[in-house]
C-alpha cells in the first residue's frame, strides 16, 4: 500500500493529491484501479494529464518484466555452490549450498544442527575465504569452538585470525529483532560486512523456529505474517545478493507418529532443500558417538529420502595427518 | 478507454488455445480453453513445481520439438522459480541445442512480485504487454497463495478486508481473461487443514487439506481445480541393491482433475468431469505412467 504524496511524479501537485483524498483516491493501488474518465471529471482535472500521471505511478512501483533468457544468463555467471566441507553432506546437496536459495537442517536436540552451522562457517571462512554471517537465536555459539575448529585446519594464528574476522555474528532472541537484522542487511549490511577481499556469501541463521514457534498457535495470525516476512526477506537477500541462506528447525511428530520438520505446513514450501538429522542408532549404544545420519526430504534435484551418514567431529579432525604434501609448520614462538 | 484498430486486432485476435496443452490430465476434450483458470493445489512435495515446469516448457518448446510456442508471462510470488531446473527439462527435450533453449526462454518474461498490492499494480501493468504481443497466451502465478498470511494480519479482524487485496486481484484477472482470451495457471499451496475428525492413519495428509480456502472471487474463477498429492512409497527394496537412479525415483504423484464448465445451454448449471492420473518425475521432467 502506497500512500499518495505531493511530488511522487511529476504532475503530482498538492491540489491534486487533496481533491483525490476527496474523492477517495488515497493510495496508488487506487488510482491505477480506477476508472480515469470518471476520475478526471469529479476532480475537474483533464483527462490527459491524469492518465499521463498514472502510466508513471505504475512504472514506478511494479516490478520489472525480465526475458527468460536474460534471467538464465544472470542466474549462469552469479550461482556459486558452495561445499558444506563434509562429502558426505555434499553428496545428499548435489555438491553444496547453491547460492539464491534457503535450504534447511532440521532435528531434534542435540541431533547436531548447530554443529553443522559451525562447521560449514568455518569451512566457508577459511578454506573458501568468504564472509559469513551468522545469526544467533539460541545462544549456542561460542567464539572457542569456532576456535577449535580452525585449529584443526592450520596451525597458523595469523590466518585464524583471519578467518573469524570473516565470520560476522548476531545475537538476537526475538522475531523484532530478527527482522530488523535481515532488513538492514538486504539495504545495504551485506556489503558493509564484506571484509578481508571475500563477499558474503552465506547467511545462517541458527534457529529460525527458536524465534517464530512462540508465536505460533492459537487464533492469532500475527505469528504467521511475521513467519512469511522472515521467509520473503531471507528469499530476496539470498536472490538479489547471491548468497546462500541456511537455516535450522526443530522437529515435531505428525498424526501418524513420524518425525517431521517443525513451524508447519506453511513454512515447508519457504526452503528449497531440507535436511532432517538424526542420531544413529547403532546395536551396542555407545553414549557419546557422534556419527549422525542426514536424510534429504525436499530437493528439487535429487530423489528425495536418500540417506547418508556422517561423523559430527568431521570438522575438527586434524587435517596433518591426512596429507603428506603439508610441509610442517614451524611453532610459532608468540 | 479508446484503443487504435491494432490494438483492437491484438486483443481479439485468435491466441493459441491451450486445450491440447496435456491431455493425460484433463478429461475429454477438456482441457483449458481461452478465458479459463487451472488451479494446480497440494501440499508441500506433491510434484506441484514439477507439473508446472512440465506444462510451461510444453508452451515454450518449439512446434518441432512438441511444443506450441507460445509467450508466456511467469508471476513469481514465492521467489521459488528454479531456472536451472527449468532448464534442464528444456536441454532434455532440445537435446542440447543452444540457440533454440535460446529462443524458448525468450518466449518466457518473469516477474518478481513481493506482496498483493504489488501484484496488482503488475497486473495493471501486464495489460499493456497483452495488448502489444499477440503471442502471449499463458499467464502463471506461483504461487497465488503466497500472501495469504500477510494480507490476513494486515486485514484485522474482519475477514472482508482480509480478503480484499486478493479480491481485487481475481477481478482485474477475471477481466484481462475476458477481454485479451488468455489463459491463467496458479499453484496454490495447501495451508489450511480442515479437521474432518479422526483421520485414518495412512491418509493423513492429502484429504485432510484439499478444502479451498481463498477468497470467494478467486474461486468463482477456477474451472480446473488438479488436486496434487503423493502416493505411499512403494517399497522396492529388492530393486535398489543394483538399481539405478532411475528405479529409485519410484515416488508416483496423483493429480485428481475437477473441471467444470458451463454447459451451452444454460449458465446455471455447471457439469463437472473427473481425471485421474500419475505421474513420477525423472530427470528429464514428469513422464506419466
Amino acid at each position: 500500500m502506497v500512500v499518495l504524496r505531493e511530488g511522487m511524479c511529476p504532475g503530482l501537485d498538492e491540489d491534486l493529491v487533496r481533491d483525490l483524498r476527496a474523492a477517495d483516491i488515497k493510495t496508488v493501488e487506487d488510482v491505477v484501479s480506477s476508472d480515469i474518465e470518471e476520475l478526471a471529471q469529479r476532480c475537474s482535472v483533464s483527462y490527459k494529464a491524469l492518465f499521463a500521471i498514472r502510466r508513471v505511478l505504475l512504472a514506478q512501483h511494479t516490478a520489472f518484466p525480465v526475458s527468460g533468457a536474460d534471467l538464465y544468463e544472470e542466474l549462469l555467471s552469479s550461482t556459486a555452490i558452495l561445499s558444506t566441507g563434509n562429502p558426505s553432506l555434499d553428496k545428499l546437496l548435489d555438491s553444496g549450498l547453491y547460492t539464491g536459495e534457503i535450504t534447511e537442517l532440521s532435528g531434534g536436540p542435540g541431533s547436531g544442527k548447530s554443529q553443522v552451522c559451525f562447521g560449514v562457517a568455518v569451512h566457508i571462512s577459511y578454506q573458501l575465504k568468504q564472509s559469513v554471517i551468522f545469526i544467533d537465536t539460541t545462544g549456542g555459539l561460542t567464539a572457542s569452538r569456532l576456535l577449535q575448529m580452525l585449529q584443526a585446519e592450520t596451525s597458523n594464528t595469523e590466518e585464524q585470525m583471519e578467518a573469524l574476522q570473516r565470520i560476522q555474528i548476531f545475537r538476537l532472541f526475538n522475531i523484532f529483532s530478527l527482522l530488523d537484522c535481515l532488513y538492514s542487511l538486504r539495504s545495504g549490511g551485506l556489503q558493509q560486512a564484506s571484509v578481508g577481499g571475500g563477499s558474503v556469501k552465506a547467511v545462517i541463521v541458527d534457529s529460525v523456529s527458536a524465534v517464530i514457534s512462540p508465536l505460533l498457535g492459537g487464533k492469532q495470525n500475527e505469528g504467521m505474517s511475521l513467519m512469511i516476512q522472515v521467509a520473503g526477506v531471507l528469499k530476496t537477500m539470498a536472490k538479489d545478493f547471491n548468497v546462500a541462506a541456511l537455516v535450522t528447525n526443530h522437529v515435531t511428530r505428525s498424526g501418524s507418529g513420524e518425525v517431521q520438520p517443525g513451524l508447519g505446513v506453511s513454512w515447508s514450501h519457504i526452503p528449497r532443500t531440507r535436511i532432517l538429522l538424526e542420531r544413529v542408532e547403532r546395536a551396542a549404544p555407545v553414549s557419546h558417538s557422534s556419527m549422525r545420519s542426514a536424510t534429504l526430504i525436499k530437493s528439487s534435484r535429487q530423489p528425495c529420502h536418500i540417506k547418508e551418514e556422517f561423523d559430527l567431529q568431521w570438522w575438527s579432525r586434524s587435517k596433518e595427518a591426512s596429507s603428506g604434501k603439508r610441509k610442517l609448520d614451524e611453532t610459532d614462538s608468540g | 478507454m479508446t484503443e487504435s484498430g491494432a490494438q483492437l486486432f491484438a486483443r481479439l485476435e485468435a491466441r493459441r488455445s491451450l486445450k491440447d496443452v496435456e491431455p493425460r490430465l484433463f478429461p475429454e476434450d477438456g482441457g483449458p480453453d481461452h478465458g479459463e483458470v487451472v488451479e494446480l493445489y497440494g501440499t508441500e512435495g506433491t510434484g506441484k513445481t514439477e507439473l508446472l515446469y512440465h506444462l510451461l516448457c510444453r508452451c515454450v518448446l518449439p512446434v518441432a520439438c512438441g511444443g506450441l510456442e507460445v509467450d508466456v508471462v511467469f508471476v513469481d510470488t514465492d521467489y521459488s522459480l528454479d531456472m536451472l531446473r527449468l532448464v534442464s527439462i528444456l536441454d532434455s527435450r532440445l537435446n542440447a541445442d543452444e540457440a533454440a533453449l535460446r529462443s524458448c526462454l525468450s518466449r518466457l518474461l518473469v516477474v518478481h512480485c513481493s506482496s498483493s498490492s504489488q501484484l496488482l499494480l503488475t497486473l495493471h501493468f501486464l495489460e499493456t504487454s497483452l495488448s502489444s504481443r499477440p503471442g502471449l497466451a499463458l499467464l502463471l502465478i506461483d504461487s497465488i497463495s503466497a500472501f495469504y498470511w500477510l494480507d490476513r494480519c494486515e486485514g484485522g479482524a474482519s475477514v472482508a478486508k482480509q480478503e480484499e487485496k486478493l479480491s481485487k486481484c481475481a477481478v482485474l484477472l477475471g477481466r484481462l481473461l475476458r477481454d485479451y482470451r488468455i489463459t491463467v495457471f496458479a499453484t496454490c499451496h495447501a495451508i489450511r487443514r480442515s479437521w474432518s475428525g479422526p483421520s485414518s492413519s495412512s491418509s493423513s495428509s492429502s484429504s485432510d487439506y484439499d478444502r479451498p480456502y481463498l477468497c470467494h472471487p478467486w474461486q468463482r474463477l477456477v474451472t480446473h481445480r488438479l488436486l496434487c498429492s503423493r502416493q505411499e512409497a512403494a517399497n522396492n527394496m529388492a530393486a535398489t541393491a543394483g538399481g539405478s537412479k532411475e528405479q529409485r525415483r519410484r515416488q508416483v504423484f496423483t493429480v485428481h482433475c475437477t473441471s467444470s464448465s458451463s454447459s451451452s445451454s444454460s449458465s446455471s448449471s455447471r457439469t463437472k468431469t473427473y481425471r485421474s492420473s500419475s505421474f513420477c518425475v525423472t530427470d528429464g521432467g514428469v513422464e506419466f505412467i
